[in-house]
């Protein structure tokens, strides 16, 4: 079975499905931005994803992508983890979000989609933000799409491999 | 996707029918507007899991704020048991997001200001003829849309309680989810 990966990659992103370039919110480029679909990871820093944020059609979008710091990781049971899947619930819906994760039971990130119509302010308030750092992206059209928001009040991961919100079992 | 409820459940539930929402039928699969202005349909909002489906009659009404402060109890267990929830009203979205975010709500709500979904069921009101909103109305259903449970909230006392939302959505998992019988060694 083919899981969806995604990278903040420097250099070429061989084999990906989609990927575009990444630059901080002042212009500097930090890399690319690249998607999967392997059953394997693909590159050492490759985290799942909710394969319904990628599209390769997708226009340019502003990003919040939180990433847990190097061997530091939180069960997905963690109440701040559980918390700020509330919070994401409770705010007006954004073009995609997904928490990024390398197994079943831990969680190692999120990234949350915006369109450049929208307030960065609702990035910089992202509720994952507050378990791990986050960076403030955009970037360029070709990977990012827009997904219908959770329905709610779900916080759980039906399957517990999957990204949440990903409803799907398996 | 076709959950089987037993029949003893179906002739258990709280009313037969409020309008022509009625159990054993099958809701329409409509498009609304959530409360961020976004247009969603039905079934994409229900995915695979049970969904309970509430038409209310507006923020000023006293009996839904009681109802709802029961509905935010379920919010506690629906959360982790891959149930959903919705509510309906005339309400346009913007006053639905400022209602949702004063009750600490975290499901989706609908918008229905040209009454076209209430009239399609017939569920206007008729004695309120000054917001001519929703006969207040609660559903359950499966992922077919299929009604499993209806509710007549026209008097307060013929809403669902908690234990029996528990019961319509514990009955929906239990035909749905293959692994009910938990796998054992």
């Amino acid at each position: 079975m083919s899981r969806c990966w995604l990278a903040l990659i420097e250099g070429r992103a061989e084999g990906a499905r989609a990927f575009a370039r990444a630059s901080t919110l002042d212009g500097h480029e930090v890399g690319t931005l690249a998607a999967w679909l392997h059953k394997a990871k693909p590159v050492r820093s490759a985290l799942r994803v909710d394969e319904r944020l990628i599209d390769p059609e997708g226009g340019p979008a502003w990003i919040s992508l939180v990433l847990a710091p190097p061997s530091v990781r939180l069960p997905f049971d963690d109440l701040a983890v559980q918390q700020a899947r509330r919070h994401v619930l409770t705010r007006p819906p954004l073009a995609a979000v997904s928490t990024l994760l390398r197994d079943d039971s831990h969680f190692e990130g999120a990234i949350t989609v915006a369109r450049p119509d929208v307030s960065i302010q609702w990035l910089r308030d992202d509720p994952f933000a507050r378990i791990y750092p986050a960076m403030l992206l955009s970037v360029g059209a070709g990977i990012l799409g827009s997904v219908a928001a959770p329905t709610g009040p779900t916080i759980e991961r039906y399957g517990s491999d999957n990204p949440w919100p990903s409803a799907i079992f398996g | 996707m076709s959950a089987q409820i037993a029949p003893h459940h179906l002739e258990s539930a709280g009313a037969d029918a409020v309008g022509l929402v009625a159990v054993g039928e099958r809701l329409p699969d409509f498009e609304l507007l959530d409360h961020a202005g976004n247009r969603r349909r039905l079934s994409d909002l229900v995915g695979g899991d049970p969904t309970v489906v509430q038409f209310y009659r507006g923020w000023w009404c006293p009996k839904e704020q009681a109802f709802f402060r029961r509905l935010l109890a379920l919010q506690e267990d629906a959360e982790v048991a891959y149930s959903r929830i919705l509510s309906i009203s005339v309400d346009p979205p913007q006053v639905n997001a400022a209602f949702r975010a004063g009750l600490g709500a975290r499901w989706t709500f609908l918008s229905d200001p040209d009454r076209e979904l209430q009239t399609q069921l017939r569920l206007r009101e008729t004695t309120d003829t000054l917001n001519d909103p929703y006969v207040p109305a609660v559903v359950v259903i499966d992922p077919d849309l299929r009604i499993c449970a209806v509710y007549n909230g026209y008097w307060y006392w013929g809403r669902p309680t908690h234990d029996e939302l528990v019961r319509d959505l514990r009955e929906i998992s239990r035909a749905l989810r293959a692994d009910w019988e938990a796998p054992t060694p």
